[in-house]
């Protein structure tokens, strides 16, 4: 055992935690944190079920070493909404029924918001979106009504008066 | 399997761990190659030394360069408003290596120094005629990348040498970029055969093609004759460059597939460039 101090903010909480330096982010979050919503799949960074945001932007969580973490800000599926607030990425994708297994479903909505939030100023296409998330893979492959779930999503989250003046 | 996690705030902290512990310890960049290989225990390093916060990963330019820093990510090159235009050709290739989760994280300097034939960045900076610049106990010094790489796994540098940038020339503004990838499928897919193209419009070509060799070579015969004969000449280039491989079969592509896409792939790749200098396509 050479466990080191770690010092990691996940969904803007800060957590002190004793790690092997080995560890992945993955392995720290759903072991040692029990935050499961996490997957954990192929541990190669083929099928993106561990995805999660890194100052904004998603990485692989199962070949990210904790210690690469340390200093940067983490979000899980756990810290983009609540069943009472729910994001409208998670909205959008329960209302388009692109929920099946939902094993996936964590990794391509957080693949799908670090996406949308470069997107800004302009509602993605079909193409684009499939492109975003072609790192992510669903087994269900209910592809089609993922994709729409993002361009309804993008939709909505698009309040920049560009996109609106252009829809109207 | 567990190694020491070195977390040096300096480059030359960073090259003095490296000193002290040779051939034990790795430089972890991105880590989208090294976690991997480390997983499969495929290498069992005892000590890994962090090049994040080092201020290795910036994007500059000089008055007549651009310089790339090492720990740059195919994402910030994908988005860098100086690689649009004459230099797409950087932009095509970053934007194609794995998804978006691995080019997020995955550096330029990696895809380097990992020097596998199939690295889709490698063929581009091979026509710019990229240096590298590398820094380690010894002190600094640059070699142009077509020397740098030794062949599949391997390249010059020392155990204890940091590739802190990459280096090329600006190109003229007559001038003109352009890579294409073949893979099994569009997206998220190691190359069958990548091939990167530059031309400039007073004749100067350059070719140079991946995963079809032990390494990502440039091919002087093909480029020769495009010097000579531009456009009539692109598809004979193309027959030059398929002979000159080696390609091997393997699960992803048969070797005689392999090297009809090169005689293709190159022949269009100079198509796109000379579209793109006289203005017919983006
Ligand atoms: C799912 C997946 C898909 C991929 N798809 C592609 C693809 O389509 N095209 C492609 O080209 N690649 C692909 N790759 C390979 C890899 O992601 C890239 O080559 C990437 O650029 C490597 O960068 P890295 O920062 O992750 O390197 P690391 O894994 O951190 O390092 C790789 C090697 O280089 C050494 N190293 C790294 N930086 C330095 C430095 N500055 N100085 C000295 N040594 C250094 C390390 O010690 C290690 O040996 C893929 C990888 C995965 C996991
Ligand atoms: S478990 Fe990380 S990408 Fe599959
Ligand atoms: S919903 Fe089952 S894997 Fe995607």
């Amino acid at each position: 055992m050479s466990r080191q101090p770690l010092d990691l903010t996940i969904n803007g909480e800060s957590y002190q935690l004793m790690v092997e330096p080995h560890w992945s982010l993955l392995q720290v979050l759903r072991r040692e944190l029990g935050m499961t919503g996490t997957k954990e799949n192929c541990l190669e960074a083929e099928c993106g079920v561990c995805t999660v945001l890194l100052d904004g932007k998603a990485v692989n969580s199962c070949i990210l070493l904790a210690e690469q973490a340390r200093g940067r800000s983490i979000v899980t599926i756990e810290g983009l909404g609540d069943p009472e607030h729910l994001h409208p990425l998670q909205r959008a994708f329960i209302d388009h029924g692109a929920v099946q297994c939902g094993y996936c479903i964590p990794g391509m909505i957080l693949t799908a918001k670090s996406f949308l939030d470069e997107c800004r100023g302009h509602v993605p296409s079909e193409a684009e979106v499939r492109e975003a998330l072609s790192g992510t893979l669903c087994r269900c492959t209910g592809y089609q009504k993922i994709v729409e779930a993002v361009i309804a999503a993008a939709r909505q989250l698009n309040s920049w008066p560009e996109e609106a003046g252009r829809a109207s | 399997m567990s190694f020491a996690f070195h977390r040096p705030d300096s480059i030359d902290a960073a090259i003095a761990v490296a000193r002290e512990h040779g051939a034990s310890a790795r430089f972890l960049a991105g880590g989208t190659d090294l976690i991997i290989q480390i997983n499969r225990r495929r290498i069992a390093p005892e000590h890994l030394i962090s090049l994040a916060g080092l201020g290795l990963d910036t994007i500059g330019e000089t008055g007549s360069e651009f310089v790339i820093g090492a720990m740059a990510t195919h994402d910030a090159v994908v988005g860098h408003p100086a690689f649009q235009k004459q230099l797409k050709a950087l932009t095509e290739a970053s934007a194609v290596v794995g998804g978006r989760q691995v080019r997020n994280i995955a550096t330029v300097g990696g895809n380097i120094v990992n020097a596998s034939p199939a690295a889709d960045l490698v063929p581009v900076l091979l026509t710019l005629d990229a240096t590298v610049e590398l820094r380690g106990g010894a002190g600094t010094r640059t070699l142009p990348l077509d020397r740098f790489l030794v062949e599949r796994g391997r390249t010059e540098r020392r155990p204890d040498e940091i590739l802190t940038a990459v280096r090329f020339d600006k190109p003229p503004a007559d001038s003109a970029t352009a890579f294409l990838k073949a893979g099994r499928r569009k997206a998220m897919e190691i190359s069958v055969i990548c091939v990167a193209a530059h031309l400039v419009s007073d004749g100067k070509a350059r070719i140079a093609i991946g995963a079809a060799a032990s390494r990502t070579l440039r091919v002087p015969a093909a480029e020769a004759i495009v010097e000579k004969g531009g456009r009539a000449a692109f598809a004979e280039a193309g027959r030059i460059a398929a002979r000159q491989m080696s390609p091997i079969d393997d699960v992803r592509a048969s070797a005689r597939y392999r090297r009809l896409l090169v005689a293709a792939m190159v022949e269009r790749a100079l198509g796109i460039c000379a579209d793109r200098i006289e203005g017919k396509s983006t």
